[in-house]
């Protein structure tokens, strides 16, 4: 069977997480649709469409950071060291 | 259509120089290359749409159009990538446009002395994805490094954000074959040798015809850098619960002497302000995130974990605040992404509107910054207060030095502009906000530009002032290499070298 349910698909109600912005995902903002009524209006997307665009941009920032460098250093593991040093 | 028609035959002599299929005079070719992203005066589009749009493919083509435009006395307009921030591949007088996209090939790759010759049609990405096969890149790295081109580089005299470590474009293009206004085809460097970094032989042509914004040649070759593709990146981000500290910081990172060091970026509080509103590394922060540095290093692992550890120590001890490396390395990784992304800015109500981005940078001097931030940031209060069609998307300042990132910084008010609303009055008002922002920087003994270039309108006016008597040498040799002044003519008030003779 092709297609989906659009009523699975359909993401979940927002919470507020500050005055211009909201969330329906763990970690994925939105701009409070109050503020897309008049210049620019919200469209309505399924939830597949919300995770391929998360997913598309960590896949962009990972091959960005192979396409400088063979490894990237991480700060925090820097800074355990650092405090274990002294 | 409003294009000045071509003299008759002028297509048919294109055609025979570049061939029937690199030559265009329809619609969509030449309406798409009448802009590029800098503030452009849409509602007088038809101002800049050029009659014939040309792909040459050799630089005896190259030549050869040059000739017939000085032969026909019709103005040429280089094209590279057309990713500029200012407008040096605008036509200001319509003629032909020479498009070098199509001079896209590596022609040699040199190992023994570490260079790579390219057509100036190459962009940067594509260029790295051909050299991490033998180990090298060529460390030229732009905000428009997916889509800018090489030859458009050496057209602004471009910047990069890891120069810091490896050195701007002036420092990385080697040499380059240019074709002079009259059509003469030469090669400048340092001195004679192609691939010779250092001569103290004759003139410095290179850095005459770097940063040209078009109007002193077109670049059909150029030999580059090759560096060592380096095994370790590391990317820091601080945040700080004001601007001062912040700053203070960024002084003493940027002299730190860490060879690896690429760049030291500061966060002004507009510029967090305005992140806050959309991007995920900056709604969760607390209120007390008033100011943010970034740091990025490249090398060798080992150098660059030495390195790293002494930078990490002075950020912590001024003060900073770690944000995590999630956000440090997805925002470091994220810093080509005003070319890939559509702008949403917020009218005075807090509405979403489109808005493009367009960054107004200068070279500020490390003192300087706190006094100049505050001038730019009034003069981009004032054009909102007036126009419901601005927004002040805060400010950023990197350390702008090459091999050695301390003392100047390129500094950027950036400003969301709602370009589909320009009309007569609100462009006049913009033109001039441009050059009270250039006077601001030539009052604080900084130059106008440290990579876009100077020569748009509002912010030209006040070259000369900023140049002084070099400025008349400028026009001297313009009118010398360009007698008809057919090269990109009325960029950066060249009129006057003709109007004067």
């Amino acid at each position: 069977m092709f297609g989906f349910r659009l009523s699975a698909e359909r993401p979940p109600e927002a919470h507020r997480v500050t005055d211009v912005v909201v969330s329906r995902f763990e970690h994925i903002y939105e701009i409070d649709p109050a503020l897309m009524t008049e210049h620019v209006h919200q469209q309505n997307i399924p939830n597949w469409e919300f995770n391929r665009i998360v997913e598309n941009r960590w896949e962009h920032l990972a091959w960005m950071h192979a396409h400088f460098a063979d490894t990237k250093l991480s700060g925090e593991e820097l800074l355990a060291e650092i405090e274990a040093e002294r | 259509m409003a294009t000045i028609a071509l003299l008759d035959g002028v297509v048919d002599e294109l055609t025979a120089i570049c061939g029937p299929d690199h030559v265009f005079t329809g619609r969509s070719a030449v309406f798409n290359r009448a802009r590029v992203p800098a503030p452009f005066p849409a509602h007088h589009w038809e101002d800049h749409i050029p009659s014939a749009v040309v792909l040459p493919t050799s630089a005896e083509q190259v030549s050869e159009v040059v000739k017939l435009a000085n032969r026909h006395g019709i103005p040429v307009v280089p094209r590279a990538g057309a990713t500029g921030l200012t407008d040096g591949a605008v036509p200001l007088r319509h003629g032909i446009v020479v498009d070098i996209k199509l001079m896209n090939e590596i022609l040699e790759l040199d190992h023994e002395n570490r260079t790579v010759t390219v057509g100036p049609g190459i962009n940067m990405l594509k260029l790295n994805e051909e050299l991490r096969k033998h180990g090298y890149i060529y460390p030229d790295d732009p905000a428009s490094y997916p889509c800018s081109l090489v030859g458009g580089r050496i057209g602004t005299s471009g910047w990069s954000l890891i120069g810091g470590r490896y050195g701007h474009t002036r420092d990385l293009v080697i040499s380059f074959e240019i074709v002079l206004p009259t059509g003469e085809i030469i090669r400048v460097g340092d001195g004679g040798g192609a691939k010779v970094r250092k001569s103290s032989s004759g003139y410095q042509l290179k850095h005459l015809f770097m940063g040209h914004q078009g109007t002193l040649g077109i670049v059909t070759e150029a030999t580059l850098e090759l560096v060592n593709r380096p095994e370790a990146e590391f990317s820091i981000f601080f945040s700080y619960d004001n601007y001062m500290d912040a700053w203070q910081a960024t002084g003493d990172l940027a002299r730190s002497g860490v060879a690896t060091l690429a760049g030291v970026v500061l966060f002004d509080e507009e510029k967090v302000r305005y992140l806050r509103r959309d991007d995920e590394a900056y709604i969760p922060q607390p209120d007390s995130v008033k100011a943010v540095i970034a740091c990025a290093a490249y090398g060798n692992a080992d150098e660059v974990r030495v390195g790293a550890k002494r930078l990490l120590r002075m950020a912590k001890a001024s003060g900073g605040a770690y944000m995590g490396d999630e956000i440090a390395q997805g925002d470091w990784a994220s810093r080509h992404d005003r070319y890939a992304t559509p702008q949403h800015g917020r009218t005075r109500d807090g509405q979403v509107a489109l808005m493009s981005w367009h960054c107004e940078d200068a070279s500020i001097p490390y003192p300087e910054l706190p006094a100049v931030r505050e001038k730019w940031h009034a003069i981009a209060d004032s054009l909102r207060e007036r126009f419901d069609m601005f927004d002040d998307w805060g400010m950023f300042a990197y350390t702008n030095g090459a091999f050695k990132p301390w003392g100047d910084y390129l500094a950027e008010v950036d400003i969301g502009i709602w370009e589909m609303n320009w009309d007569d009055q609100s462009w006049a008002a913009w033109v001039d906000a441009k050059r009270d922002l250039a006077r601001v920087s030539i009052e604080h003994g900084g130059s106008i530009s440290a990579c876009h270039g100077s020569c748009r309108a509002g912010e030209v006016d006040l070259v000369p002032t900023e140049l002084g008597g070099g400025y008349e040498v400028m026009k001297t040799i313009k009118r010398s290499l360009d007698p008809n002044n057919v090269m990109n003519p009325g960029k950066y008030l060249l009129d006057q070298a003709y109007e004067e003779a």
